[in-house]
């Protein structure tokens, strides 16, 4: 599976009045591509706080003391404001938890929601260009490399031609495609309100009668293209227009129910014709300079496909695949390189007298040969490779930053242990404590640059190991793609009339009624459902990459909640989303989660799959997180956590949770935990499951309640195979 | 009409058609429509249902924060709230029979045998505008002075308490237990006086940050109702504050601090301790714990099963999360847009959910299991393609003992069948 997002040792504190608060202290996650992750823990144990400097927004005294988020081959904390500003939306969206702050009292809805869109489109519009270019390029160049031509020979003039030819068709089709798109969606409109309409008057509730006539009428219109519905229902909408004026008059709605049967059959035609290939057709109406020959839709398709595929495409595809060969075999000789050269500097960075010169001089060339071993062509970046230069530098500046701040904090904490004492020693109790004094381990630091080119040396290894499993055929359909997709985005511009549409038809598919009234309102006057809903359209807006859900549902009730979790996950499915999701509800997370994280003091103390996680749990909090909940069955008094959660200022010296948990062992205080590997997919870090922990049990009302949703799901399993086996009877 | 299985007990609260509307420029909100339970003493009634469907203005209409536009609501048996809009109705309704009348008398084609009675409708008229007027005088005085009228009856009773006591006392006014008993009355008149009946309800609100003010110290706070009853001896009210402070799980020491030093549960719990210390005979609590973390959910629901055991409280409990309310409840009310579409004891109604609606309340709780999760589907609700109300308008019906739906003749019929079919 493809990782998305990386989260390394993540550690982030806060500096207030009463001292450093520290919120998160070494998370470590991976997000995979189409997944949802779940972090569930209560409030103040660091959820949000992990989320928002993912999204880049940490509040102003937060400090960021050490760790990585990797995105896109980029150190999420280690990049410009500018460079996020880029990412921040478009590419990482998040819904937030309070939606009365997340909204703008004084600007209306509609404003919020296209604000974006507008602002948006225009640099990404300029990005898709520029990484089109930038692909282009890279790949003219491979192709020429691959062939060995010379420069100014006639075969690269064509090779050239041939990539801007490329440039010159791939987006022709664009306003073709567009005009049948709308139409399409018309169509679509008219079929729906035509059969909201029908239903209506047959349960005789009919409201609103004139604006629906206006609104089947527009569409209807709107619909007429070549290759959707057709001109007849120009006629027929008219017709209605003035059987609708006779039916209010006479308040008997059932007398336009014949034509709008009519009006529904031919829509219904025109939503399931086959549209054409506007792709092939773009070439075939740039380069043949031959009329379009009539023909049906279907064989129109072959036709030109075919015409594509003789004249440019099978060919194009062939330079391609040397290009990308041609690239891929210099860049594992590089690999090759790159590995050996790490060999050569390991010891440089492991052993020896460390100089701050040297090592800067050695990472430097290393970087080089790292980045010069990139493949240019892949679409999918290596995140070690990529941040190979800023981590390897960040790790040799720790390393010699520390020597000087290790001797002065040493100094510091003497200083202040002597005062200490000395006030202890005349028999009064001293109103602060000594902070410990913050020493970076040296070895390990060391440690650290060493791990850093281990890490990418294993990478490299492996790649060239797995060369066989490199598949040409599937890259240079998959660039074909991506180059038609970054041509889309440099068509596709935003008026704000369709930005207006967009954010209207967001707004149903997030569940508003009447989104036209409510595209002018402020957030005052919306619910607080509404309001969370108009927050998850905004998040939708942009077409995010990641979604990072806040607390979405948390003021919502059942059915809305439900509705608002239908929604997310259909948006996961049909844009193929990864998702982090936050909550303190383990109920909500049930169905929407691949896997969970239950984070507690600012530590992610179980991971694991749903399953994992709800019929296996192992940590204490787990457990008494599923025990504090009630359920339909529940009859007897609720178990609930006693106490808060700790003060982060002075976390606790052993397992945080220790202080609330009635399984504690004299070991939790004293020593923190390490994270125990149960399974593959799941892990915990409780001292229970170390092999000299006595045996416990778990809570009554959590093997209870795991006990009766086995039986529940194996008796539904079973009605279900006999009731298939019914079927097949 | 009576919601309850037969019982001897009185109910403790009695809601009769119960509406609030509100005027939103040209048209009307109705919130709540035609709403009536009873509460029994004891128990813990559940008001769920979607946001804006008029759950927490019920609870708002019946501790009077609106005036509620018709209806009744009797608490121990006295009319506390009453609306006068079914009375208005039947006013404009007599005024419409008559000008109907008055037509027929003056229209120029008469039917023959056909003789209009103008006198006698008039009369009818003034009849019948006179009763509603006379009950609307008596609905609004107990909407405004139905806390005075119970403070009248306490004086009178506490007057002639005193008054045979202070007889019994020998010597007259030199006699110096004369005086203490004469003192003790003035006390106990003062007292009286300020005695509200309302206040024997007492509500928790859903945003525990909101609903304190965060100028005020916890004491203050707390002892706000007390201050307001007249209770100005600081001794007095600060022992009843720490008593219910601990009562509610919390330390003396929080007296003296603000609400903005406290964590969401412990808001939770001062809000708690305030509605306890007037010592009411019921609680509305508004969605008291939907915006807690889940671990402190149950500390609060926990505190409010001890209280309503210790205390001996009746309990409106309004929420939205169906599995809580079916652990704390012992009857569910589920409403939809403003109307009640069904009541039952919390067994009966998740074991036999008749309406729609609740069947698709029951669809969409979120159970901790993957594997069910996965294969749940949600039962979407609606009105229009469930029944068919043309004709005949649903009404809340008793289906089964105890159990009351509401419905059309036609699905009242239906269901009697199910429920045959399934006692069979």
């Amino acid at each position: 599976m493809e990782k998305k997002l990386e989260v390394k040792d993540l550690r982030i504190s806060f500096r207030t009045d009463a001292g450093k608060v520290q919120a998160v202290r070494d998370i470590s996650f991976d997000l995979y591509k189409n997944e949802t992750l779940a972090i569930v823990g209560e409030s103040g144990s660091g959820k949000s706080v992990t989320n928002k400097a993912i999204i880049g927004i940490s509040a102003v005294n937060a400090i960021i003391e050490s760790g990585e988020i990797i995105y896109d081959g980029m150190d999420l904390l280690k990049i410009s404001e500018d460079d996020f500003h880029k990412l921040r939306g478009d590419k990482i969206a998040m819904i937030f938890q309070d939606p009365l702050s997340a909204l703008d009292p004084i600007c209306r809805i509609g404003k919020q929601l296209t604000e974006a869109m507008i602002l948006k489109n225009r640099a990404a519009r300029r990005d898709a260009r520029r990484t089109f270019n930038r692909m282009t390029k890279r790949l003219l160049k491979a192709m020429d490399a691959a062939m060995g031509v010379e420069k100014g020979s006639d075969q690269a003039k064509a090779n050239q031609k041939r990539i801007d030819d490329f440039d010159r068709f791939s987006s022709k089709h664009l306003s073709m495609e567009k005009v049948y798109n709308a139409a399409q969606q018309a169509a679509v409109v008219v079929v729906e309100e035509i059969d909201d309409l029908l239903f209506h008057i047959e349960k005789k509730a009919v409201s609103e009668f004139s604006k629906k006539v206006r609104h089947i009428v527009r569409h209807a219109k709107d619909s007429v293209h070549e290759h959707v519905v057709d001109a007849g229902i120009v006629a027929l909408a008219d017709e209605f227009k003035a059987t609708a004026k006779e039916a209010r008059s006479k308040k008997d709605y059932s007398l336009v129910v014949d034509v709008l049967n009519r009006m529904l059959v031919l829509a219904k035609e025109g939503v399931e014709r086959v549209s054409p290939n506007y792709f092939a057709l773009g070439y075939y109406l740039t380069f043949a300079g031959q009329p379009l020959p009539e023909m049906e839709i279907g064989e129109l398709n072959a036709f030109l496909r075919a015409y594509l595929d003789e004249h440019y495409m099978l060919s194009f595809i062939e330079d391609e695949k040397k290009a990308l060969q041609w690239s891929y075999e210099r860049s594992l000789e590089a690999k090759r390189v790159v590995i050996d050269a790490l060999a050569e500097a390991r010891p440089l960075f492991a052993e020896g007298e460390a100089d701050k010169q040297a090592f800067r001089a050695a990472a430097k060339a290393l970087s080089e040969k790292v980045a010069d071993s990139i493949d240019p062509l892949k679409l999918v970046k290596d995140s070690a490779a990529y941040t190979f230069k800023t981590s390897l530098r960040s790790a040799i500046d720790t390393y010699f930053d520390a020597i000087p701040n290790n001797a002065r904090e040493q100094r510091r904490f003497d200083k202040e242990t002597k005062r200490y004492d000395r006030i202890i020693a005349r028999g009064k109790t001293p109103d602060y404590k000594v902070t410990p004094a913050k020493i970076v381990d040296l070895e390990l630091a060391r440690d650290n640059i060493v791990h850093i080119l281990d890490n990418l040396s294993a990478r490299y290894q492996k790649d060239l190991e797995n060369r066989d499993s490199y598949d040409v055929a599937v890259e240079a359909v998959a660039l074909i793609d991506f180059l038609k997709e970054k041509a889309q985005a440099v068509a596709y511009r935003v008026t704000p009339l369709v930005a207006k549409n967009k954010a209207i038809k967001l707004m149903e598919e997030v569940g508003i009624p009447e989104p036209e009234r409510r595209y002018r309102q402020y957030p005052f006057q919306f619910s607080g459902g509404m309001r969370q809903r108009i927050v998850i359209a905004i998040a939708l807006a942009a077409n995010p990459d990641i979604l990072i859900c806040d607390e979405p549902t948390t003021a919502l009730d059942v059915t809305i909640q439900a509705q608002i979790l239908e929604l997310i996950n259909k948006l996961k499915r049909e844009r193929n989303l990864s998702i982090i999701f936050i909550t303190h509800d383990l109920g909500v997370v049930a169905n929407m989660a691949d896997r969970i994280a239950v984070m507690y003091a600012g530590k992610i103390v179980e991971m694991g799959t749903a399953e994992d996680i709800f019929y296996r749990p192992a940590h204490p909090y787990t457990w008494a997180l599923l025990s504090s909940m009630p359920d339909l069955d529940t009859n007897e008094k609720l178990e609930a956590i006693p106490g808060t959660p700790p003060n982060m200022i002075y976390p606790p010296k052993g397992d945080a949770f220790a202080a609330r948990n009635k399984y504690a062992m004299k070991i939790d205080f004293e020593l923190q935990p390490p994270m125990f590997q149960i399974s593959e997919t799941h892990c915990a870090a409780t001292w229970l499951l170390h092999p000299d922990a006595p045996k416990v049990d778990l809570p009554r009302p959590v093997a209870e309640r795991i006990e009766r949703m086995h039986r529940i799901n194996s008796e539904n399993a079973r009605l279900k195979a006999e009731a298939e086996g019914d079927d097949h009877e | 009409m009576s919601n309850q299985p037969e019982t001897n007990k009185e109910p403790l609260l009695r809601v009769e058609h119960l509406s609030q509307y509100f005027r939103l420029g040209p048209t009307t909100l109705k919130a709540v429509n035609n709403v009536s339970f009873d509460i029994m003493p004891g128990e813990v009634f559940g008001l769920v249902g979607e946001s804006g469907c008029g759950k927490t203005t019920t609870g708002r209409s019946i501790i009077k924060l609106y005036n509620c536009t018709d209806g009744n609501v009797y608490f121990k048996g006295r009319r506390i709230c009453a609306g006068t809009l079914s009375y208005k109705n039947a006013k404009k309704e007599a005024y419409k029979a008559l000008w109907a009348d008055v037509k027929k008398a003056c229209s120029k084609k008469k039917t023959e045998g056909e003789k209009v009675d103008l006198k006698a409708s008039i009369a009818n008229w003034h009849r019948i505008c006179h009763e509603q007027n006379v009950q609307i005088r008596k609905a609004k005085h107990d909407q405004k002075r139905c806390d005075k009228d119970y403070a009248k009856e306490n004086i009178a009773l506490v007057k002639a308490d005193y008054k045979a006591r202070l007889k019994a006392v020998e010597g007259g006014f030199k006699n110096k237990e004369y005086k203490k008993v004469l003192w003790e009355y003035v006390k106990a008149y003062f007292f009286a006086r300020k005695e509200r009946y309302v206040t024997k309800i007492q509500m928790i609100f859903q945003d525990p940050i909101a609903s304190l003010d965060p100028r005020m110290t916890v004491r203050e706070i707390i002892a706000e109702g007390l201050t307001i009853r007249g209770i100005r001896n600081k001794k007095l009210v600060d022992e009843l504050v720490y008593e219910v402070l601990e009562k509610v799980g919390l330390v003396r020491e929080h007296a003296n601090r603000y609400p903005h030093e406290f964590s969401g549960g412990q808001r939770q719990r001062i809000g708690v301790a305030r509605a306890i210390i007037m010592r009411p005979d019921m609680i509305i609590a508004d969605e008291p714990i939907s915006a807690l973390d889940v671990s402190i959910q149950a500390q609060v629901i926990n505190l409010l099963n001890d209280l309503r055991h210790e205390l001996g409280l009746t309990i409106m409990f309004i929420a939205h999360d169906l599995s809580v309310v079916k652990y704390f409840s012992d009857r569910i009310g589920v409403m939809y847009y403003g109307n009640m579409v069904e009541l039952a004891t919390s067994e009966e109604l998740f074991k036999h959910p008749f309406h729609p609606y609740t069947r698709s309340l029951l669809s969409a709780i979120p159970l901790p299991d993957p594997i069910y999760e996965k294969q749940r589907e949600r039962i979407v609700y609606n009105p229009l393609a469930d029944h068919d109300y043309s004709v005949d308008k649903p009404t809340l019906r008793e289906v089964c003992p105890g159990h009351f739906v509401s419905c059309n003749e036609a699905e009242f019929q239906k269901l009697q069948e199910i429920l045959a079919a399934e006692a069979k």
